[in-house]
């Protein structure tokens, strides 16, 4: 170690290790490792600061699961045998990301094939700047224009008003729709951009050669191509279902009142409830589940984590 | 200005790999010294070593008789040419070759002064203001043997810089070079593969074998009389017939081979006795075709090929037990040529021959 | 047709599809920023307007908003980029173990949830702020210190990216010759390694100032009493929206596409310039090969098409007044509204005739005074469309028909003169 260091030193001056080390170890002991620890150790604590600030750092601070034990069953008022509310939202978020992930898999891998494999060079690329532009708008404008498509003034009632399909506007938004069709929409970038990373590296002789031994399409990218561009796709699921499960923009705007969204929950306990010690035990429950999700949907692919990057 | 270069018990070590194994030497300052050798035998790590870019596991470089341990490469009178020359691509050429004045803090007209200078020297007036990759491969080598000189160093060091240019281009830049060195008295120290480059510009040579040197001296004396089995067939071209000495008389040995009883010369350096197991070496332009005055080393082949290069004639022949021997016969009027298929008898002189201790030969 | 034909039209179909999915809020949203409508739609389509821009700029809310984006983003930038160069710096010199390991912790906060992120910074810096200080609300609890480092701890992470891509093309040897020809490591550093990065620095920095400025989740946290251009735009969800957020998209989009051409224009001369130089000494000034020609079209094509339309736009928009477009649309709307009213009327009182005793009771109940009159229920508008009894008075009448006349919003309508001026017209209404 202390080889290294000196070797380290020599081969950059002194200057510059200093920059190199103390630049990268303000980045993670600051700002990655620190933060994240007093957040879990915050979760364990009561809310003193808010109830009764006199008795923070005296001999009530202790270490309690009262977040923890809230987010499960609720208050000890709570007549149901757990905390029906937040504990719904919270797989029912889990379970839309899935969705969300599962939909956006669909719609883009056609194009992230169409792009990598088919489309020739230039109108690939072009393809391409047109696929960046969309994502170049602000998240919160992207999730307003679907407001504005989706909401009971909005133009898609107004058309459908108007061509005599409907006598009344659909709630869209009480329906969910417009949150799922927003939410596809937002990452849509993200999950295109690893497939087709992937599967551009893909020799197209080898899809030839199957088409040659008289394969199917759906056998072509059954057995070739999607086993090829699973670090792709794994990586492109992995981003959208933690940008989904994750999501606050697009349930605030888009979301109606059946659709409230974990991160929402989170967002009261900091705002609103004043109880930041709960609000980080929900956001250590949430960060937990995406990153053991994401594992395991890793080890069961056999994926390492270094191939995952943009 | 000129350094002497000394080596003392050098070693170099890569985890379990040796590259440099307890080396020493030593380089007069002035001298145009070339290490020779194989792919992986040390030679780059030794001028590495050398150069600063890399701290010897063992033993000590002396640069003008300072101990350049801890001694970083930009502390060292030294300046290296890279193999790919490494010129700085975001610089045009004259501001390449006055680097090393511009981090001492010179001032431009200063520099650009010195750059043109130097720019007359390696032949390329005028091209200063180009950027590198508009030039040829022989160009950017002058520019590096230019940047190289600025930085006044005691020492040149060049690792294989002539490897990347065609045949006319390396002959041409190999009396460059070496006119340049001549005149600005510089210690070269170049590293190659080239036999024909390091014996053509070398006052030293030294063949290196698997982190060791093998033999040091100049030129023709590597050529001539070779210490060991690997000298004798890496240097040029080698015809090899390994046997058992018989016995050692005045200097020459008799050693019984699978083409007979041949005699050639010892070694003064590392001589044989009889006994050993030795091979005779005979050069392709030391065979002559057999007459009738020839007592010694005569042999009957069959002409299996013959190429024509030029000046020279290759013959490739075969004797009766399989071993092929290689002749080379001058291209003049009194030339004879062979059919293939033909029978011929050649033979050497003992002189025109030497016996070495079995070792290791240089591969095909 | 042929199985692949049928195919290929299949597919490019989907991708057509695709692509409206992909542009259509866009440009959806981009229209309606010109609709005089109160909320943002295209139909039905009002009044051509520019009136919702000034709006926006007029928005302090927003501006101040914007502002806060802008300092934040270069914060961001600065902080970011340096971290993410000695970062990528680093683990090029590390070797395996080590290097997997530092990569994986510095990629980390890309792949936690940004709420997270805003959460512990917000939570660490607070109580720094009260543990190291003794304040509550000292140096580094503050809106722009902690969102600024905690959108660095993730952009940071993206700049290390950048530049590990270029750091991967840069040739060592040329580190190694500048040192042996005396340069000292700082000196190294700064005449060889820096320009040669220069490209990626750029691209990080233009890299983080974009995800810095599109943040919300890290910010909506951080921000506390602040707030950005995002979390205005949040906000406004439950103030009710109106087209000045899509003047605001179009800017955006508009600023969006400039960038897109520039780094397409600047993009091409550079792949020009390096093919040039590959074809070392080939003569051919104009390079017409098809891939060049292909993209060059395509966008030449779009500026040209923009600049066309904005001239269109122009010279229709010359005789164009907003003012009296307003009053037009206020005058179909109160036609159409009128003969909307027809028909109901005309169905109430089919079916009054047929609920005759209820009437009475109803209109007793009326007459208590309840408070607004539903002029859709029959038995008031029986009362008031058969009476032949004049008006109540005069002057309400006439204020009233001059309201309506000026071009005001259509609140006489129910005026009792304005009906019976009506009710002789049989239009049954759509």
């Amino acid at each position: 170690m202390a080889v290294w260091f000196r070797r380290f030193l020599a081969r950059n001056g002194t200057m510059l290790s200093l920059y190199m080390l103390t630049a990268v170890a303000l980045w993670i002991v600051l700002m990655i490792v620190l933060p994240q620890l007093f957040m879990l150790d915050f979760s364990f604590r009561h809310n003193w600061q808010q109830m009764d600030p006199s008795r923070m750092g005296g001999p009530d601070d202790v270490y309690t699961l009262v977040n923890y034990h809230f987010l499960a069953y609720g208050s000890p008022n709570n007549p149901d045998p757990f905390n029906v509310v937040d504990v719904t939202v919270f797989f029912r978020t889990i379970i839309a990301a899935i969705f969300v992930t599962l939909f956006d898999l669909a719609l883009c891998y056609p194009i992230a094939y169409y792009l990598a494999q088919v489309a020739r060079g230039g109108k690939a690329r072009l393809l391409v700047l047109f696929l960046i532009i969309p994502f170049w708008v602000n998240e919160l404008l992207r999730a307003f224009a679907f407001r504005i498509l989706f909401g009971e003034e909005g133009t898609i009632n107004a058309i459908l008003l108007s061509i005599g399909v409907l006598d009344q506007p659909i709630d869209f938004v009480r329906e969910d729709v417009a949150l799922y069709a927003g939410l596809g929409y937002a990452y849509i970038l993200l999950m295109i951009f690893p497939i087709y990373n992937v599967v551009e590296s893909l020799d197209k002789n080898q899809i030839e050669a199957a088409r040659d031994l008289g394969a199917s399409w759906g056998r072509i990218h059954r057995r070739v191509v999607i086993p090829f561009a699973k670090p792709g796709i794994t990586s492109g699921c992995t981003m959208v279902f933690m940008l989904s499960a994750g999501a606050l923009a697009a349930p605030q705007i888009l979301g109606g009142p059946s659709s409230l969204w974990f991160t929402q929950i989170i967002y009261q306990w900091f705002n609103t409830g004043s109880n930041w010690p709960r609000g980080s035990a929900y956001a250590i429950v949430l960060m937990l589940t995406c990153v053991l999700l994401v594992l395991a949907i890793m080890r069961v692919f056999k994926v390492k984590i270094g191939e995952i990057g943009r | 200005m000129s350094a002497d270069v000394q080596l003392e018990n050098v070693s170099v070590q890569f985890g379990d790999f040796v590259a440099v194994r307890d080396t020493s030497l030593t380089i007069q300052g002035g001298e145009f010294f070339s290490f020779l050798g194989p792919s992986g035998c040390g030679k780059t790590t030794l001028l590495r070593a050398i150069s600063g870019f890399q701290e010897p596991s063992q033993g000590r470089v002396l640069i003008g008789g300072k101990d350049m341990a801890g001694t970083g490469p930009n502390q060292r009178p030294t300046a290296l040419i890279f193999q790919n020359l490494a010129l700085f691509p975001l610089m045009s050429v004259w501001e390449n070759i006055s680097f090393a004045l511009e981090v001492k803090g010179v001032n431009k007209s200063v520099r650009r002064k010195k750059a043109d200078e130097l720019l007359e020297l390696v032949a390329l007036p005028g091209q200063g203001d180009k950027m590198v990759d508009e030039l040829s491969g022989g160009q950017k080598q002058r520019v590096a043997v230019a940047r190289a000189l600025c930085a006044e160093p005691e020492v040149l060091l060049l690792d294989e810089p002539l490897s990347a240019l065609d045949l006319k281009l390396r002959q041409h830049m190999r009396t460059e070079l070496r006119a340049i060195q001549q005149r600005a008295g510089i210690t070269f120290i170049y590293i190659t593969h080239d036999q024909g480059e390091a014996l053509a510009m070398s006052d030293r040579v030294a063949v290196m074998r698997q982190g060791m040197i093998d033999q040091v001296s100049d030129g023709t004396i590597v050529y001539d009389r070779p210490e060991t089995a690997f000298v004798a067939s890496f240097v040029g071209e080698n015809n090899a017939f390994p046997g058992r000495v018989i016995e050692v008389t005045q200097g020459v040995a008799s050693v019984q081979t699978k083409s007979g009883m041949l005699y050639a010369q010892v070694s003064a350096v590392s001589p044989l006795t009889s006994g050993d197991a030795g091979i005779v070496f005979v050069r392709p332009e030391s065979v002559r075709f057999a007459d009738s005055s020839a007592s010694q080393n005569q042999l009957e082949v069959t002409v299996v090929n013959q190429e024509f290069e030029g000046h020279f004639w290759h013959l490739v022949l075969q004797t009766a037990e399989g071993s092929v021997i290689r002749m080379s016969v001058m291209n003049d009027s009194e030339s004879q040529t062979h059919e293939v298929g033909s029978r011929i008898s050649i033979s050497f002189t003992a002189q025109g021959a030497i016996a070495l201790a079995q070792g290791e030969l240089a591969a095909e | 047709m042929t199985s692949a034909g049928v195919l290929r039209l299949a597919v490019g179909f989907y991708i057509l599809l695709f692509f409206t999915y992909l542009f259509g809020p866009l440009i959806v949203m981009s229209f309606t920023a010109f609709n005089s409508s109160e909320f943002p739609s295209i139909s039905p389509w009002n009044c051509v307007t520019p009136e919702w821009f000034p709006v926006l700029f007029k928005d302090q809310h927003l501006m101040g908003g914007l502002r806060s984006s802008l300092l934040v983003g270069i914060g961001v930038v600065l902080l970011a980029v340096p971290i993410g160069l000695a970062a990528s710096l680093l683990i090029t010199q590390l070797q395996k173990r080590a290097r997997s390991i530092v990569y994986t912790i510095a990629i980390s906060p890309i792949l936690v949830p940004g709420v997270v992120l805003g959460i512990s910074t917000l939570v660490f810096w607070e109580r720094i702020d009260r543990v190291v200080l003794g304040v509550e609300d000292g140096f580094f609890y503050d809106g722009y210190f902690m969102t600024i480092i905690g959108q660095s701890t993730f952009i940071a992470a993206y700049a290390m990216l950048v530049f590990l891509a270029r750091l991967q093309r840069f040739d060592p040897g040329l580190e190694e010759a500048a040192l042996d020809l005396g340069a000292t490591h700082t000196q190294v550093f700064r005449k060889i390694l820096l320009p040669f990065l220069k490209p990626a620095i750029a691209s990080a920095a233009v890299l983080a100032f974009l995800a810095s400025f599109e943040n919300y989740n890290t910010t909506v946290f951080t921000i506390v009493s602040e707030s950005t251009l995002t979390t205005v735009l949040a906000s406004k969800v439950r103030y009710g929206i109106n087209p000045s957020i899509s003047a605001l998209a179009v800017i955006i989009i508009g600023l969006t596409l400039v960038g897109a051409v520039i780094h397409e224009y600047l993009r091409r001369k550079e792949a020009a310039k390096s093919e040039a130089l590959a074809a070392e000494g080939l003569p051919a000034p104009t390079r017409s090969r098809s891939g060049n020609r292909m993209l060059r079209v395509p966008v030449g094509a779009l500026a040209s098409l923009i600049f066309v339309a904005m001239l269109a736009t122009a010279w229709i928009a010359r005789d164009y007044d907003v003012a009296q477009c307003k009053i037009k649309v206020t005058e179909e709307n109160r036609k159409k509204f009128d003969a909307l009213k027809q028909q109901r009327l005309a169905e109430a009182k089919a079916k009054r005739e047929a609920n005759q005793e209820e009437a009475d009771v109803a209109v007793e109940a009326n007459q208590e005074g309840r408070q607004y009159q539903n002029i859709f229920a029959p038995t008031n508008l029986g009362n008031q469309i058969d009476s032949t009894e004049p008006p109540e008075s005069d002057s309400g009448a006439a204020t009233a028909v001059e309201a309506n006349q000026d071009g005001r919003q259509y609140q006489n309508i129910f005026a009792p003169t304005n009906l019976s001026g009506q009710v002789g017209s049989e239009t049954k209404g759509e």
